[in-house]
């Protein structure tokens, strides 16, 4: 698939520059808009805009912090268990 | 920087001009967060070997040194974040990244304490199996390579989002290989930078010359261990930069988005 051949979704009469990567749309120079290295459109700019700033649910967060302590705190069990077992293997 | 479709060798050759942009300061900060973590693991398998086939009697020395890897890795995985994001705007911009790199979003960093804490936790039940390690060090290749993809904090989503690069997973798997041999000839080149220090000590008086030839040796089981928690760090920038750029062209290749740029490459060098 070539994006030279492609019109920009917006304005029909402009070649395509690039492609959005949140919605695949086909945009011309005015349209595309690179943030953080990757190329957007305005829609999905402002909406990913607005998800960053939005505040993460606080039960997300929550989940990911406990879950994490939990999986840290058992990798440091599991790793003394481990090395138990295999010093008495040898 | 060319860019070239998704196979092992261009991942790992944009890898090196990757590592080459980052190197300063970037690279020189994930070896400063990491170092700690390594040598505390060197520290932890020198006690290990100490104590033997008693260590179950050692539970309270082990499991001291097992905490204190558990902190340093937190501090490893904040550098590897920011590392990892250095990457990937080199990766797209061509140039070394500024002070943009230190803004690791903090529910990616969260997502990534995740998966990687998943991976350690899958790597210590797995090691009896030698060949099942494979599987949670591609894990851990993979969550480093995909954490920024994560835009807010989540328990499921950030191995949804790993999963979705299970379908390239030769490459990961082929990258494991290629690091282990990669980590060996750094361990050699590292040995023979001890040598060939330790000779040129020689030359040169006021040093306890003798003793360093005893100490640097490869009967001195802790110069081992820290030899090889060396190569290791030495082979983790790049290690890091291959999973980024791995994700990133996969992900160019399911959006079409590597073609344009291949053109605008083409049309610029025409």
């Amino acid at each position: 698939m070539s994006s030279i051949l492609q019109r920009c979704a917006v304005h029909a009469e402009r070649p395509a520059f690039a492609r959005c990567m949140t919605c695949a749309k086909t945009l011309c120079q005015e349209c595309a808009t690179q943030w953080d290295g990757i190329w957007h459109c305005a829609s999905c700019l402002a909406s990913r805009r607005g998800a960053i700033v939005q505040r993460s649910p606080v039960l997300s967060w929550t989940a990911v912090v406990t879950l994490s302590l939990l999986l840290l705190f058992a990798g440091a069990r599991v790793m003394v268990w481990t090395a138990a077992v295999l010093a008495g293997m040898f | 920087m060319i860019h070239t479709p998704l196979s092992t060798t261009t991942v790992l050759d944009e890898a090196a001009d990757v590592v080459s942009m980052t190197a300063a300061p970037w690279a020189g900060l994930l070896i400063a967060t990491v170092l700690p973590y390594r040598f505390l693991q060197a520290l932890f398998l020198d006690q290990l070997l100490e104590v033997g086939s008693t260590a179950a009697q050692y539970g309270n020395l082990l499991g001291g040194t097992a905490n204190m890897i558990v902190a340093a890795i937190l501090l490893a995985l904040w550098g590897r974040a920011v590392y990892a994001r250095a990457c990937r705007l080199a990766l797209a911009r061509g140039t070394a990244p500024g002070r943009e790199a230190w803004r690791v979003r903090p529910a990616a960093l969260a997502c990534y304490v995740l998966t990687a804490s998943t991976a350690m936790l899958a790597g210590y039940i797995s090691i009896f199996t030698i060949f099942g390690f494979v599987v949670p060090v591609i894990l851990a290749g993979m969550a480093i390579g995909t954490f920024e993809l994560n835009e807010r904090a989540g328990v499921i989503a950030p191995f949804a989002i790993i999963f979705r690069y299970t379908k390239r997973v030769a490459i990961p798997f082929v990258l494991v290989f290629v690091f282990f041999c990669a980590t060996i000839v750094a361990l050699l080149n590292l040995a023979a930078a001890f040598e060939l220090g330790k000779w040129l000590t020689g030359a040169v008086g006021g040093f306890d010359a003798p003793n360093w030839q005893r100490l640097f040796t490869a009967g001195n089981r802790r110069y081992l261990l820290i030899l090889v928690a060396g190569a290791l760090v030495i082979v983790e920038p790049f290690w890091i930069a291959a999973h980024v750029i791995f994700v990133r062209k996969a992900g160019a290749e399911e959006s079409g988005d590597d073609l344009r740029t291949w053109f605008d490459e083409l049309r610029r060098t025409a």
